[in-house]
């Protein structure tokens, strides 16, 4: 879970799925097989196909929610075959947490808290 | 969403998987914005050419786009490359060339001009209040709020779909209601050059979010600094265009100011490289203008680049090939004009440039991430003292 914004180019290693932009909060965390919350993308067009070699090579995330849709991120959501759901209120979601996304609903639960 | 009789036997694959493949991203795009219908695109733009940024999965989609039959069916610019043929080409492994020239095969079979510049209304000016379906998120920013094109910011592979439909889905930026602005933005200091237009730009993206700014305080802004603002402002953020009409009615409520040290806090946030001496001086993020073109070559006149210093100046072939005068001067004061080539998306750590000097926001922004390198952030006349001696 993540309060900043992501391009998935440059934003993310396209060798091991880690986020590699500095001054991110999530700098050095590995997105594979995890639910990504994110308010939205930016930058660069090219982030869908960074998405879409990602889940080709296993290192995807689970699913992806967006407080706001950003094109980029949706149509490499599409390419990839990772469930995404916008328009959600993500700062109810903490890192941590078991979050059940259910994509065709356009539905997120939160089902377990993270131990604190 | 509803479909045309058409358009339903293409979804249903009655035309091929390509063109169902396309149509299916096109659809599943509109209905997550609430698009009601496909509208017809005057041109497109795809990004997505760099073997660099696309890696090996998306060559062979590519591949099986086009050996599925794909085919544009509208005037369709690409991106940029990551090496040309005269110099980088020259420098770099060959198995860095070979995957990059499989990727300009497989966009020439869908019929993609070989245009490779983010800067495609060089070109050919995008018609005025017609659709079109760009990826490239600086031109975008620029056709929307420069040049009166409409275009909604696409993702690579949306961009190519809406290429080979010859359609993309009604939302947006498309649509009249949404092209207008919800929040005035007052520039309270003089911008002096292109790379404070840029911070201007970093701070806005990061800031605005998807929001549509008026701004006031930039007026007669000459276009090559606009180009500046156009592409930082994409960088950092998800806005699709500005509007710089100090008549544009706003029905905001909300005002941002932003003063000089605003400016200040984004460049030097953006120039993090400590040595006073870059490895590269790099000009042309976006591609030069000819008048862009002009100005380096005069300032270049009579002088040398440093011992131990790259200097690239990036535009396309067809500016090149405008410039052919200018091209010269640069090139006999020991620069390289890399045309077809973007810099950010090259294979600059392969050649052990470590600090790259240069007048663009974006590419600055870029540097550290995807060339490895620490950027310093500093307007053209200041690139070109670091590049030369004399």
């Amino acid at each position: 879970m993540s309060a900043k914004p992501i391009s998935f180019l440059g934003g993310v290693d396209p060798a091991d799925g880690k986020i590699i932009e500095k001054k991110h909060d999530l700098c050095g965390a590995c997105i594979k097989g995890k639910v990504l919350v994110f308010p939205h993308g930016h930058g660069s067009t090219v982030g869908s196909y960074v998405m879409y070699s990602l889940s080709k090579k296993g290192l995807g995330p689970a699913a992806i929610i967006n407080q706001t849709a950003d094109p980029v991120v949706v149509v490499g959501a599409i390419i990839a075959n990772i469930p995404m759901i916008d328009q959600v209120d993500i700062e109810k979601i903490r890192t941590g947490d078991t979050v059940e996304v259910d994509g065709c609903k356009g539905v997120a639960r939160i089902l377990k808290r993270r131990e604190s | 969403m509803h479909l045309t009789r058409e358009e339903e036997r293409v979804y249903e694959g009655d035309c091929g998987w390509a063109n169902q493949t396309c149509i299916r991203i096109l659809v599943r795009l509109g209905e997550l914005f609430g698009a009601e219908k496909l509208i017809p695109i005057d041109s497109a733009h795809v990004s997505g050419v760099s073997y660099k940024t696309l890696g090996d999965a998306p060559i062979e989609f590519l591949r099986a786009l086009a050996d599925a039959g794909a085919r544009v069916k509208v005037r369709t610019t690409l991106n940029p490359q990551s090496l040309d043929s005269h110099y980088l080409g020259k420098k770099l492994q060959k198995d860095l060339q070979e995957p990059q020239l499989d990727i300009l095969r497989q966009f020439e079979r869908m019929g993609l001009t070989q245009s490779l510049t983010c800067t495609p209304y060089y070109l050919q000016r995008p018609a005025r209040g017609l659709h079109h379906a760009w990826a490239e998120s600086s031109a975008v920013v620029y056709a929307n709020s420069v040049l009166g094109a409409w275009t909604n910011r696409e993702g690579g592979p949306s961009a190519l779909a809406a290429a080979i439909i010859g359609k993309t889905p009604d939302y947006g930026i498309h649509r009249t209601e949404n092209r207008r602005p919800n929040v005035t933005v007052k520039v309270e200091t003089k911008l002096r050059n292109e790379t404070e237009l840029g911070a201007l730009g970093i701070f806005l993206g990061k800031t605005l979010g998807d929001k549509i700014p008026a701004i006031k305080g930039l007026p007669n802004t000459p276009k090559d600094m606009l180009k500046q603002l156009c592409a930082a402002i994409a960088t950092t953020g998800m806005t699709n265009m500005f509007h710089l009409d100090s008549t544009s009615r706003t029905r905001e409520t909300e005002k941002i100011g932003v003063d000089s040290h605003q400016i200040k806090h984004a460049i030097e946030e953006l120039s993090t490289a400590s040595a006073s001496q870059p490895d590269l001086v790099f000009l042309g993020c976006p591609h030069c203008s000819l008048n862009e073109m002009k100005r380096i070559a005069q300032l270049a006149e009579g002088k040398r680049v440093r011992v131990g210093t790259e200097f690239w100046v990036c535009t396309s072939c067809h500016v090149r090939q405008m410039a052919r005068d200018y091209v010269k001067k640069i090139e006999k004061a020991g620069g390289h004009v890399l045309d077809g080539v973007c810099t950010v998306v090259s294979w600059t750590e392969k050649l052990g440039i470590k600090t790259i000097m240069t007048n663009s926001a974006k590419t600055a922004y870029y540097a550290p991430t995807l060339n490895k390198a620490e950027p310093l952030l500093a307007p053209l006349q200041d690139c070109l003292k670091a590049g030369f001696q004399g």
